[in-house]
């Protein structure tokens, strides 16, 4: 990952500094602290956890980690077998459809705040109201609308409809996913709000010229616009859906239902509550591994750097 | 009237389907968020019963949560860790990326493509080796690192420097260069230009990394939970352990849950009502959620 540091960067020679401005004088000193900081939390961090997965490191080997036995990928071959094949496919999905119920959402309201209209600031700040919520407050209230007695199966009930089990069982899937995409629309509405706002005000008039109806100007003249922006904020929220830990954690509690063991889930509750490292570790990687695909298409996608501007965005 | 008739232009969808959108769309987010205020202001069994609108109105709620959750402890947690987690990683964040943003050396793509992927990582593949390495600092060098707040500073440093950093790149890259380079042709030295130029030109960048690494810290729930014990707990846990204890049939305090939400989500509101013009561009750039 973030490989830092080089070794020139200890102190430039003081006297160089009197010669003016010259690429020599590069201050990359001023790297150090943050450098060697990001060093020793995340760089160190990672390479640990990738020797970790490779060593039998549980509750009584913990004391002493560095002398646990080296097993090589034998957690590996114990995470398959262990029900992570299961979580993630209840990850993915769960992401994959969150993510796809979210675009529309998150495209209507972007369209209806495009146009100004007296109160439009308003209904702008109540739409970004879920995504600021903090997760665990988001959690916490839906676990309390939902409860058996709660006020969703109240409702449910006037109209004839037994709720029934909302937070365990195999309905807490649909759970996770209809509260996650209540928390999570926003995100999209953003991507597309602002993609909109690119749109030049020469391509409203001319459509509107043309004397297009709403729909075949929307769908042939402004959504094509949003099409690269939303795909990749799609990207980017089904990597935030996967790697949630806090929504389910707190809706449902640990260890989760069967039907809603998430990847973030099973690893904590390996690490944390059976005190199996070793193999909760080797199950983290793999699902970096996962997640990787899709980080790193959207890494070639977003531009990095100050010197390739108008290239790709 | 050019307004109106520009406008006119630009609106894509027929008054009805807005209007009927605006509503539906306003409605979902206001109805719980109406749903927390009503049932923080309702008994608790009142909630427990599935009313929403209240029976019975008092403020009980909120005296009583104090002492139901060790919430005051948590908020008081919470507030000195992101504090500290805002200011280190707004500072070093800032120093890094203008060498990134103005310098050209070996490893700088690798570094920038670093700070985007990392806000990607799964926290829990980054808790576990600090996890050990925290308990092993205890074993080894008799440091008791799990369960103090310093400790849980360090933790959230491995999110919230890399996003600070990540914020002020794309700040910085859109500054002129102009103002620096003839202060330096005047022979001002770095630490000179970034203390009199940068660090005034950028102060509400500054502000908005700062901000955005203090909720990273303030809405975690993963990392707080392992590493802290009872007097280090933050807000969020303190909620999510009341919670959690509704489960076996106790008393119900969902009332008093509502009210501790509502608390917890206060400060979070307010910051992003005074900077809410900063901080939508900071949203999107992902990390945070």
């Amino acid at each position: 990952m973030a490989t830092l540091a080089p070794p020139e960067q200890k102190a430039p020679p003081r006297p160089v500094r009197r010669k003016g401005v010259t690429e020599q004088q590069r201050p990359l000193w001023l790297l150090t602290p943050g450098g060697l900081l990001m060093t020793v939390v995340i760089v160190l961090p990672l390479i640990l956890a990738l020797w970790i997965s490779l060593i039998d490191l549980d509750q009584y080997t913990l004391r002493r980690w560095v002398e646990a036995p080296f097993i090589g990928l034998n957690n590996y071959v114990e995470s398959f077998s262990s029900g992570l094949l299961n979580s993630i496919w209840i990850s993915v999905s769960f992401a994959v459809i969150s993510t796809v119920a979210t675009v529309p959402i998150g495209i209507a309201a972007a369209l209806v705040t495009q146009n100004k209209y007296r109160g439009r600031g308003l209904v702008r700040a109540v739409f970004l109201i879920p995504y600021v919520l903090p997760s665990f407050v988001v959690a916490s209230v839906w676990r309390t609308m939902l409860q058996p007695d709660g006020i969703v199966n109240a409702w449910l009930s006037k109209v004839g409809i037994d709720g029934g089990l909302w937070l365990s069982g195999p309905r807490s899937y649909w759970t996770l996913i209809l509260v996650e995409i209540w928390a999570a629309w926003p995100f999209i509405y953003l991507m597309a709000l602002a993609a909109l706002q690119s749109v030049d005000h020469e391509v409203h008039e001319a459509s509107a010229v043309d004397g297009a109806t709403w729909w075949p100007k929307l769908r042939r003249v402004i959504l094509p616009y949003l099409r690269g922006p939303v795909l990749l904020a799609c990207l980017l929220a089904t990597l935030n859906h996967i790697n949630n830990f806090t929504l389910p954690f707190v809706l449902f509690g640990a260890p989760a239902p069967e039907d809603v063991n998430v990847m973030p889930m099973i690893v904590y509750v390996t690490s944390f509550q059976s005190l199996r490292f070793g193999l909760s570790a080797a199950m983290a990687v793999l699902s970096l591994i996962l997640i990787a695909i899709p980080l790193f298409i959207y890494l070639r996608a977003v531009r990095l750097d100050v010197h390739d501007e108008g290239g790709r965005k | 009237m050019s307004t109106t008739a520009s406008s006119e232009a630009t609106r894509l969808l027929p008054r009805w389907m807005l209007a009927t959108l605006t509503a539906v769309l306003v409605a979902l987010v206001l109805v719980p968020v109406l749903y927390i205020l009503l049932a923080s202001l309702n008994s608790d069994v009142g909630v427990a019963s599935g009313e929403f609108w209240p029976s019975s109105w008092s403020l009980d709620s909120y005296t009583r949560i104090w002492t139901t959750a060790d919430l005051s402890t948590g908020i008081l947690n919470s507030l000195i860790v992101c504090a500290f987690t805002a200011v280190a990683s707004a500072v070093l964040g800032t120093m890094t990326a203008y060498v990134l943003v103005r310098y050209t050396f070996f490893g700088r793509l690798t570094i920038l493509r670093g700070l985007v992927g990392l806000q990607s990582i799964p926290g829990t593949l980054m808790l576990l080796p600090v996890f050990v390495l925290f308990s092993s600092a205890g074993n080894y060098l008799g440091v008791t690192v799990i369960g103090t707040r310093w400790g849980l500073f360090i933790a959230y440093l491995t999110f919230a420097l890399p996003f600070s950093t990540w914020v002020m790149v794309t700040y910085l890259r859109g500054l002129p260069r102009e103002l620096e380079e003839a202060a330096r042709t005047d022979g001002a030295s770095t630490m000179v230009i970034l203390w009199r130029i940068i660090f005034p030109l950028s102060l509400p960048a500054i502000v908005v990394s700062g901000i955005f690494a203090f909720l990273l810290g303030w809405n975690d729930v993963l990392f707080a939970s392992v590493l802290t014990r009872p007097e280090t707990h933050t807000a969020a846990v303190a909620l999510q352990i009341v919670g959690s204890s509704q489960e076996g049939g106790a008393l119900p305090v969902y009332s008093q849950i509502m009210a501790a939400s509502l608390i917890c989500a206060a400060p979070v509101v307010i910051l992003y009502l005074a900077f809410q013009r900063y901080l939508v561009g900071g949203l999107t750039a992902g990390g945070v959620k």
